[in-house]
């Protein structure tokens, strides 16, 4: 789990490609995002049940050639993604998103399934 | 004019100048670029010393120090140092919507009744006092009090499809209270309504260029300030807290939202920090002593200051002018005017060091 200094605030935001993003956090870690498989983790109400938790839009539900149409900055704290499919509601904190790196070390202590 | 051994120059008079630090950047103030306009005429010195707010509150200190250090160079006669500044602007505000504010500072607390509005007019009067562009923007909109404050509650202007907003105590400041028919006429609106009228509150006002604006935000933790955290990137929040608020935790609710939206605090300021006696003039601290301040410190933020409990202020602020313009001399105000400095020197330290993020 990220909890060191730094851990959840990004010194710099990248999109690669229209399919991948990179972030490089304060604390110097590096995640590469690919964009289908974060529109399958989306944690608006829509792609997860607001009392249980469960997930309604899981990453096998997602095309594999969707597409980032637009990223933008949630005040201070999070990404919205406007993605090709249309979907636009999911606000992805930056605490979320480190939690979602899909880096090999990450997902050896990672509480969130990928 | 007697030009000893070395030659009086810009390189002589910088070196000097290197000695004067800011104390709020930690650096030299020919290092951060704030002396301009350097000008050498015979054994005349004179320059600017650009700041990064006009409400600085080591503003003369450092005029004096640079003054002194100059004087003492061999061959200068007159020293003349012009004091100017300019606020910058948080790095994420620039490319927003909010292009032209530069600053936004929301003040909040983690229940009613604790004077924040109170304090957030005579703090954007003070700023406003010492020279600086200050919007005012009321952000309770079930129960606005700001245009009771600043004494204007007729509806504002139209032009060119965005609300002209209105003017007192040197702000420029726009409330749901200026909206509604009569004074009396409640809003009983659901969340998604409060959270389309402050957006608008905030974004359909032509503000102009501000250097602060400030939001007044209503008690608590909710529709507004998610929606003012996810609009705009702030610079960042103060929390407004009593002595007894603080023990009780409350106001701490109201820390951890803005630390989970990623809002920086830029200080505490603690109101009601005791109580004047009218006959007597006994310092009384009625709800307990010195609490903010020890939270701050256990929490490692900015302790802005604290405001008496005194009957001036309240009275000022039902006849519609802040304290800090109506008698700018008394006690209560000088103590806001510090606190408005602090703050002022708080938002020049979060712009300096923040780092500026773009998506690439």
């Amino acid at each position: 789990m990220a909890s060191a200094p730094g851990a959840t605030d990004p010194a710099r935001i990248k999109k690669i490609s229209n399919q991948e993003l990179m972030i490089v956090w304060q604390d110097g870690h590096q995640s590469r995002y690919r964009g289908p498989v974060l529109r399958g983790q989306c944690p608006c109400a829509t792609c997860q049940d607001e009392d249980t938790g469960q997930r309604l839009i899981l990453p096998i539900h997602v095309p594999d050639d969707l597409e980032f149409r637009r990223i933008e900055m949630v005040g201070r704290y999070a990404l919205q993604f406007e993605w090709s499919d249309g979907h636009r509601t999911g606000i992805y904190s930056f605490e979320l998103l480190r939690r979602l790196c899909p880096c090999a070390g990450c997902r050896a202590g990672a509480s969130v399934r990928t | 004019m007697t030009a000893q051994n070395t030659p009086l120059s810009d390189e002589r008079v910088l070196a000097e100048l290197r000695k004067v630090n800011d104390p709020d950047l930690q650096k030299d103030i020919v290092t951060l670029g704030f002396v301009r306009n350097l000008s050498i005429d015979g054994g005349a010195v004179r320059f600017d010393i650009n700041l990064t707010t006009p409400a600085c509150p080591v503003k003369d200190q450092m005029r004096d120090e640079a003054e002194r250090l100059v004087e003492a160079i061999p061959g200068v006669a007159t020293v003349s140092v012009n004091m100017t500044a300019e606020v910058q602007s948080s790095p994420q505000m620039a490319k927003g919507a909010l292009e032209n504010v530069r600053n936004v500072i929301a003040v909040g607390s983690g229940k009613g009744g604790v004077g924040k509005s109170t304090i957030a007019v005579n703090l954007a009067a003070a700023l406003s006092g010492s020279g600086a562009r200050v919007g005012l923007l009321d952000g309770d909109i079930y129960g606005p009090s700001l245009p009771i404050m600043l004494g204007v509650t007729a509806a504002p202007d139209h032009a060119d499809g965005k609300i002209t907003p209105r003017e007192s105590a040197g702000l420029r400041f726009m409330s749901m209270g200026l909206l509604v028919k009569t004074p009396d006429q409640p809003l009983i609106w659901r969340g998604p309504m409060a959270h389309k009228a402050f957006q608008q509150c905030l974004f359909d006002v032509a503000w102009g260029e501000l250097d602060y604006l400030v939001v007044d935000l209503p008690p608590g933790t909710g529709d507004v300030h998610l929606t003012l955290a996810q609009s705009v990137p702030m610079t960042g929040a103060v929390i407004v807290s009593t002595p007894q608020d603080v023990g009780l935790q409350i106001s701490v609710k109201t820390l951890r939202m803005f630390e989970q939206t990623k809002v920086p605090i830029l200080g505490i300021i603690e109101n009601m920090a005791y109580y004047i006696c009218g006959h007597c003039g006994a310092k009384d601290p009625i709800f307990g002593e010195g609490g903010a301040r020890r939270a701050a410190s256990e929490m490692g933020i900015p302790f802005l200051g604290e405001v008496p409990l005194d009957m001036a202020i309240r009275s000022q602020a039902d006849l519609g002018t802040p304290i800090v313009v109506a008698d700018p001399e008394a006690a209560s105000s000088v103590v806001l005017r510090q606190i408005s400095e602090q703050l002022a020197a708080q938002v020049s330290i979060r712009n300096y060091n923040a780092p500026v993020l773009e998506i690439e």
